[in-house]
């Protein structure tokens, strides 16, 4: 997961949410169809399995896909 | 001077009514927030989408929300969006009695909904798959929220990112599996119904506050287990026939009993007390 576009495919392919790739980087998470908050936490599961973990309250902060993978990547 | 939690309601929730805008158990809910103070509604989705207005009766009956709804891409969101706002209208609505459409849905700065000029009543908002969810309380605050029961969260892993140590192990000594997994989720709604009610949203951590078993008395709790609130909150989970995890977390001011909610005819006594007062003078 080292691109936006993987950070899209971890979202849809694992969480099943279904995402336009790359149209929806940008999209607001509430207008993600299928996005939730328990999606948000499984995120940050498979982004630590993934070797990049970020906690909770900085994921939170993100209102995109797009604002998420910024934030994966000011942890590297 | 009122105190929290000292209001000589009677039992405080009970189960959720299923309503549908032109149903006929309205009665139920009004007579439901006289006798007890609050009440939870809950429809379908599905039952809800082909009711939905269109054009100018839906951005009426939308109001501030319509700009938001015109920002939504995905028609299955914006759907959602409105028929979600569709039953918070109509349930406040029939309560206060008044006009869906003259009712104006407002949000605090943690993005907290509240009926704008109508805080006699404080409203909650829920949505998962195919349910949507509204509480009412004239008590003070509500939060509610629900998720399927068989949601799969234990073994995704999700217990520590959402439980206290203590609700680990508790969680831990339950019977493996569906039991287990339905605790989960159970803790979950309860954190998130919590967090409306205070208007936090997950900016509070579920690790550091949490609840104990069901079948007694539930309160918030320290991580360790020992009590955070008091008498002044109560919480309430059911499990819907559909299969749907429901939780409620309701704040009693003290303010007692409100008999009479209505928009038309609510009038502050400490008001009418003082203006007949100053007429009284007057008269004098």
């Amino acid at each position: 997961m080292d691109s936006l576009h993987g950070l899209m495919e971890l979202v849809r392919d694992d969480l099943g949410v279904p995402l336009d790739i790359p149209g929806d980087a940008d999209a607001d998470l509430a207008d993600l169809p299928g996005w939730d908050s328990l999606n948000l936490l499984r995120l940050v599961i498979l982004l630590e399995e993934n070797g990049h973990p970020v906690p909770v309250h900085r994921l939170l902060l993100a209102r995109s896909l797009h604002e998420m993978y910024t934030l994966v990547k000011e942890r590297r | 001077m009122t105190a929290p939690g000292n209001s000589p309601l009677g039992p405080p929730l009970s189960e959720p009514i299923a309503v549908t805008p032109w149903g006929n158990t309205w009665d139920q809910v009004r007579d439901e927030l006289a006798g007890h103070g609050s009440a939870i509604v809950h429809a379908k989705l599905s039952d809800l989408e082909p009711e939905l207005p269109a054009g100018q009766d839906l951005r009426t009956l939308l109001g501030r929300d319509w700009t938001r709804y015109m920002d939504l891409t995905h028609a299955d969101v914006r759907n959602r969006y409105a028929a979600s706002r569709m039953l918070l209208k109509y349930a406040a609505g029939a309560v206060l009695r008044g006009d869906p459409d003259d009712l104006e849905l407002a949000y605090g700065p943690t993005g907290r909904p509240y009926l704008r000029g109508c805080d006699q009543i404080d409203i909650s908002l829920s949505h998962t798959e195919d349910l949507l969810l509204v509480g009412l309380t004239t008590r003070g605050l509500i939060g509610v929220d629900a998720e399927w029961a068989d949601r799969d969260m234990y073994d995704a892993g999700l217990g520590r990112h959402i439980c206290t140590p203590y609700e680990l192990i508790l969680l831990a000594g339950m019977p493996a599996g569906e039991e287990r997994n339905r605790g989960l989720v159970r803790l979950w709604t309860l954190k998130e119904a919590y967090s409306k009610a205070i208007g936090q949203g997950m900016q509070f951590r579920f690790t550091e506050f949490g609840f104990g078993p069901d079948g007694r008395p539930v309160r918030v709790q320290r991580p360790d287990g020992t009590p955070g609130t008091g008498d002044e909150w109560l919480f309430r989970t059911f499990v819907l026939k559909s299969g749907y995890c429901v939780s409620a977390a309701v704040y009693d001011a003290g303010f007692g009993p409100l008999r009479d909610p209505e928009i038309t005819t609510m009038l502050d006594q400490d008001c009418v007390d003082a203006i007949n007062e100053a007429l009284d003078e007057e008269d004098d």
